[in-house]
């Protein structure tokens, strides 16, 4: 049993930031979760789906974010507070129905959760939710600290249902990603009813349809909301400041940079010169509450992260304010005291502040810090790879070879997902475009109509299990039907293997781990008019085989399906399917015509290379025993016996 | 006798490793066994697409006061807990000072420049010469061949936590690890984490006699 | 002769088109593959000198060094190289007839050698669709399978590779011009290891002016039949000027103006009609269907002709003179051509550490231009 439900009220718990959050949703009383797995979410949706039955829930892992906001949005519109978590690019995805949405309203709370990746630690980009909530005009909050994340969730579900409209609360990485302590609130009782009314006056918010026409007259009632949620925002008891009554510097920050901010002023023991203005409540931003907070000094300083957004918001107001609070000196990111790429941390806030200070900022001693990197230089980098016995190696090893052994410069599309580290070396380079979700397979689309130009190149698109149903469909019935020259490979692991094994439409569970009906992807494929063939990636010889003959096959969509478990997937249980050993007297190194092409070219991390004996060998603690490695030494000096 | 305070408020632990070594459940049990106390403890974690073959770090905040930043600031680790050698100098090189002590699991895991011939790995005594050099106080322990004695290479990190325990410094002891563990894992596993901890605990005081 | 490695293969054969697809790379290391007629380097070996450049028929063969090497003379650019007698041939009364092309010679001599156990294993080409590929055969009755022409040029080599890694020594091959060089090379231990034994016993080569880039013909004819109802093909001696294909449905001829801009771009700098480093050599008797042009050259040659025909395998007549002095001009102005066609690309006896894909004496040179 989860502690998100056995924690008593008042009682004080680590917990992750997508916990607490988890457990903000659990205290205001939530019916419906849905969302779409994407790090650094993903743990609020399988949070609450540990708990979904006592606490009379319905959670989804839905398609895409598109639909998972669509899910939400209906147990709102029937009158059950409604949750949808995504990560930044789920609102992309989501956002053409967001816009839409803001424009109909809502009618029980909705809070839309959207965890962003600033410096991109585990996105292919670092995009923002926060221009979103500007751009369909929804108010928007950002917790501070991880107590905020918790309680913050609670308050925005209660501004949903007075302002009658879906609420955005931002998380970012080091929030989602990291712990601290949470003091719990009550869990409120689990009954609930839902029924969707829809015949009283048309336009009633509670009782009419939900639409967003006529236009005009819903998105001047969508404006008004939001002025309504502005003079919440200036009471509201999550923005705080700290500091002297009249600061020499005003600091005004949010979200993760809350942490940062305060710790980087107590670096410099700034504690009595700076204020620091903690918002929350970052769009719209609440005009009094500044113009008090502003008139209080000269000197601002904005601290978020990757690009201006509550910085251009702050200067804005500040300067409508002008005639009353004077003219503001402002630092930043326009100012390039600050980076606009990457993460913020507390070094990186010290500095600004030692800049506009004009103090020595210096955290690492000089002798020390030339000693230490000349040591850490010894130490060779760790570039990302594939885990050992990861299908996806044996698989990129296949589609790398074919495709130079067909010898028309064929290439791969990539997409989203752990496969996405074929861009590297490890994935011997294999991908050469990567995009969003279901990108692959509509760039390939694409490419195969340019044959009528003379590109005669193969265009192969690669894609996951997941992925498949989230996006890449809609790009394959395009290629169908548009007669395209593609080949798919759908590398089909079982699961939603980066973010942690979470159930899709592929699998015979859903999130609550209950027995569900399986859409069995070839079958798709096939009804849709591919054709299709099925192998184990760990099969190279077979695999490479039927990849070469798809791909010199009359053109026409082909697809191919790599069906292996994930090696770290919770089914195999981390158990070996193979004892792997290593023949010294038979491994002939860098003298055999090979040159090394396990750990030079393959390089699994469970194959070391012992230079000193000229011989390679594997690292029992690390060998995942696939078995593929034995297929590949041309000596035959790597053999594998079957675990019992 | 256990110690009840802080040498340093916040006192400031990492511990780092490779994806897949445990090195995230680690900081959770490390961070769940002061936050028993009536600690506040701040996480800070990188983890997803760096899981993978890549070097990971976990930042802990320890205060009686409040929670902090999840990124230590440069030169703050007060303790550097490394589940594999290199990434200890790793982590040094931008969180370590002359005062930083270390405790350093012996086991490398190559990285794949080093497996495909394009880097070497530094040879094990030069690191602990390098390591010793940067720190006030450096112990290695070998607990990955340990805990493989002892039926699984991943208990290697709980090992760590017990030898973390054993070096002093922090408020921690056997009964808090005890009250995590038997909470946060299945019955059947705990008695396998508690010899791994006290094998842990030997392994230090073993050194110290 | 310059042996370098896989990075120089690379540059100088595959990227410069100048591979022909032989096989000769193929099966000594997991690099190199070969897949409907194109050969393929997978990941980059980094190894300063290796066989597949040493066997490569396309880089840096020496031929003064390996006429010396092979024939124990130096290389005088003779239009049909070295040989001791050039003769007429057919299958004997011991062949099935129908069952081989021309003449049938080469399936009767292949079939003399494994019967008489001077080869354990021959590799010849098969086609596996209109695709040439490499064949392994152990059994005799199995040859007459591979006979007749491909047309296209055909990874035999890999066979012959194979075949060493699995320890064999006592091989036979049969192919063209481009690939007895190559089997030259592999037989003359160009990277001088200490444990070599040739493992070459008998060679036959096979005349050739040019051979079709694969996938090129395939799609060429893939417009005109059905491939899979292809069973033969041949091109008749002049003045025929037609490719004839033979299937199911009966016979189809192609104009070979039609062919010719399909002709792998490489053959145009290939100096060698009548496989000069073959032990025999076979081709068509112009004039005279249903009989081959053969040109003895080793002892071992000379041995097997004289074992097929005493065993009634092979029958044999005199090669009229004027026959040799027709096909001694085509191998000389093939060679002509060939040279011009180098000295164009700069690919013949280059200097300053600029890799060549022939070399041979200046004064050859010219004499073979001077015609």
């Amino acid at each position: 049993m989860s502690i998100l439900i056995e924690g008593k009220s008042g009682t004080r718990h680590l917990l992750m930031g997508n916990e607490a959050i988890a457990r903000g949703a659990l205290e205001a009383g939530v019916h419906v979760a849905a969302g779409y797995p994407g790090t650094p979410s993903s743990e609020i949706i399988e949070s609450l789906a540990k708990v979904c039955g006592p606490r009379n829930l319905y959670v989804e892992w839905s398609v895409n974010e598109k639909v998972a906001m669509e899910v939400a949005a209906a147990a709102s519109f029937a009158g059950l507070r409604s949750l949808c978590v995504m990560k930044q690019n789920g609102v992309n995805v989501a956002s053409d129905f967001l816009l839409h949405l803001a424009g109909s309203g809502t009618r029980a709370g909705m809070v839309i959760v959207p965890c962003d990746d600033p410096g991109a630690l585990s996105s292919a980009n670092e995009g923002e939710s926060r221009h979103f909530a500007r751009l369909v005009e929804i108010p928007l909050l950002e917790p501070g600290d991880f107590q905020q994340a918790k309680d913050m969730i609670k308050w925005a579900f209660a501004l949903s249902e007075q302002i009658r409209n879906p609420v955005m609360v931002r998380s970012v990485t080091r929030l989602s990603h990291a712990s601290g302590n949470v003091v719990f609130g009550d869990l409120p009782a689990v009954d609930a009813e839902a029924y969707f009314k829809h015949d009283g006056p048309a336009l009633d918010p509670l009782q009419g349809v939900m639409l967003s026409y006529p236009v005009a007259l819903k998105h001047r009632g969508q404006q008004e909301k939001l002025q309504q949620a502005v003079s919440l925002f200036e009471q509201s008891p999550f923005n705080t400041y700290e500091g002297p009554e009249n600061p020499e510097l005003l600091v005004i920050t949010s979200s993760a940079c809350c942490l940062y901010s305060t710790e980087a002023i107590h670096l410099l023991g700034l504690e009595e010169r700076v204020g620091l203005l903690k918002l929350t409540t970052t769009w719209p931003l609440p005009p009094q509450l500044m113009e008090n907070y502003l008139a209080r000094t000269d000197k601002i300083l904005v601290v978020e992260e990757v690009i201006r957004f509550l910085e251009n918001e702050v200067k804005v107001l500040a300067a409508e304010l002008a005639p009353r609070i004077g003219i503001k000196t402002f630092f930043g990111k326009k100012d390039g005291l600050l980076p606009t790429v990457g993460e913020l941390n507390p070094d990186l806030v010290a500095g600004a502040l030692a800049r506009i200070f004009k103090m020595d900022y210096e955290p690492v001693a000089a002798t020390y810090a030339a000693q230490a990197a000349e040591m850490a230089a010894k130490a060779p980098g760790r570039d990302l790879t594939f885990c050992p016995g990861c299908p996806h190696r044996a698989s990129f090893w296949t589609i790398h070879n074919v495709l130079e052994m067909d010898n028309r410069q064929g290439f791969v599309c990539g997409d989203i997902g752990c496969y996405s580290l074929a861009m590297l070396p490890s994935g011997f380079s294999t991908l050469k475009t990567l995009h969003a979700m279901g990108s692959g397979a509509g760039l390939a689309s694409g490419f195969g109509k340019l044959k009528a130009f003379g590109m005669d190149q193969p265009a192969v698109a690669v894609s996951g299990d997941s992925t498949f149903f989230h996006a890449v469909l809609p790009a394959l019935v395009n290629a169908v039907h548009q007669q395209s020259d593609i080949t798919l490979i759908v590398l089909d692991n079982s699961g939603t293997a980066m973010t942690g094994f979470q159930p899709h439409p592929g699998r015979p569970v859903d999130a609550a781990g209950n027995p569900a009906p399986q859409i069995d992807i070839a079958s798709v494929c096939e009804a849709i008019g591919a054709r299709v063939r099925t192998c184990d990636p760990f099969d190279l010889e077979r695999t490479e085989r039927t990849l070469l003959e798809m791909l010199a096959d009359t053109p026409g969509v082909k697809v191919l399906v790599l069906k292996q478990i994930c090696a770290l997937s919770p089914e195999k249980k981390a158990k070996k399917m193979f004892e792997m050993r290593l023949d010294e007297s038979i491994c002939l190194g860098e003298n055999c015509g090979c040159n090394r092409l396990c750990t030079r070219i393959f390089k699994c991390p469970g194959l070391n290379w012992d230079a000193a004996a000229g011989v390679a060998r594997i690292d029992e603690v690390i060998c995942a025993g696939c078995g593929v490695c034995a297929s590949i030494c041309p000596a035959g000096a790597i053999s594998k016996k079957e675990v019992a | 006798m256990q110690q009840t305070t802080l040498l340093s408020d916040p006192y400031n632990v990492i511990i780092t490793g490779v994806g897949g070594q445990g090195n995230v459940m680690a900081s959770r049990v490390l961070g769940n066994m002061l936050s028993e106390q009536g600690f506040e403890v701040t996480i800070g974690e990188t983890f997803g697409a760096s899981q993978r073959g890549g070097s990971v770090m976990s930042h802990l905040r320890i205060s009686r006061q409040t929670a902090w930043s999840p990124q230590i600031p440069k030169a703050k680790a007060h303790v550097v807990v490394a589940l594999e050698p290199i990434e200890a100098l790793r982590v040094l090189m931008v969180f370590g000072n002359p005062r930083t002590r270390v405790l350093c699991n012996t086991r490398p895991i190559q990285p794949v420049a080093v497996i495909c011939g394009d880097a070497a790995y530094p040879d094990g005594t030069e690191i602990r010469r390098a390591i010793g050099e940067l720190t006030s106080d450096a112990r290695f322990v070998d607990a990955t061949d340990a805990a493989v004695r002892l039926g699984n290479p991943i208990l290697g990190n709980i090992m760590m936590i017990g030898a973390l325990a054993a070096m002093g410094g922090l408020p921690i002891g056997r009964a808090d690890f005890k009250v995590v563990i038997s909470r946060t894992m299945d019955a059947d596993k705990v008695t396998a984490n508690l010899a791994a901890y006290d094998m842990g605990v030997d392994m230090i005081g073993a050194k110290e006699q | 002769m310059h042996v370098f490695g896989s990075n120089e293969l690379v540059e100088d054969v595959l990227k410069t088109d100048l591979c022909v697809g032989c096989g000769a790379c193929v099966n000594l290391c997991p690099y190199y593959k070969t897949w409907r007629g194109k050969t393929a380097r997978l990941f980059p070996c980094d190894l300063p000198r290796g066989r597949c450049h040493a066997y490569c028929p396309k880089a840096e063969v020496d031929l003064d060094e390996l006429s010396r090497k092979i024939w124990q003379t130096t290389y005088d650019g003779s239009p049909l190289g070295n040989h001791r007698k050039i003769i007429a041939a057919r299958a004997g009364e011991k062949m099935l007839p129908g069952a081989f092309q021309a003449g049938g010679t080469v399936s009767a001599l292949v079939t003399v050698a494994l019967r008489n156990g001077l080869i354990d294993a021959v590799a010849l080409t098969d086609r596996q669709g209109l695709t040439p590929v490499a064949r392994l055969i152990t059994d005799w009755r199995e040859v007459v399978n591979c006979a007749g022409t491909k047309l296209m040029a055909a990874p035999t080599l890999a066979a012959v590779n194979e075949a060493v890694g699995q320890g064999r020594r006592r091989l036979g091959v049969v192919g063209t011009a481009c690939q007895m060089t190559a089997v030259a090379q592999m037989r003359t231990n160009p990277l001088e290891e200490e444990d070599f034994s040739d493992p070459i016993a008998l060679a036959v080569g096979l005349f050739c002016n040019w051979s079709l880039d694969t996938r090129q013909f395939q799609q060429f004819l893939s417009a005109k039949i059905d491939l899979a109802a292809i069973r033969g093909m041949d091109v008749p001696p002049p003045p025929a000027d037609i490719l004839v294909l033979t299937t199911d449905t009966g016979t189809v001829e192609i104009p070979l103006s039609q062919i010719k801009p399909i002709i792998a771009q490489t053959c145009f700098t290939c100096p060698d009609m009548t496989a000069e480093f073959a032990d025999v050599s076979v081709g068509m008797f112009e004039g005279r269907p249903g009989w081959n042009t053969v040109i003895v050259r080793s002892d071992k040659g000379a041995e097997l002709i004289e074992k097929a025909r005493g065993e009634k395998y092979l029958e044999t007549e005199a090669m009229p003179e004027e026959n040799i002095a027709h096909l001694s001009r085509a191998a000389a102005e093939k060679k002509a051509r060939a040279l011009r066609m180098l000295m164009r690309r700069n690919l013949l006896n280059n200097k300053n550490g600029r890799h060549a894909a022939v070399r041979m004496p200046t004064e050859i040179v010219e004499r073979i231009l001077k015609g």
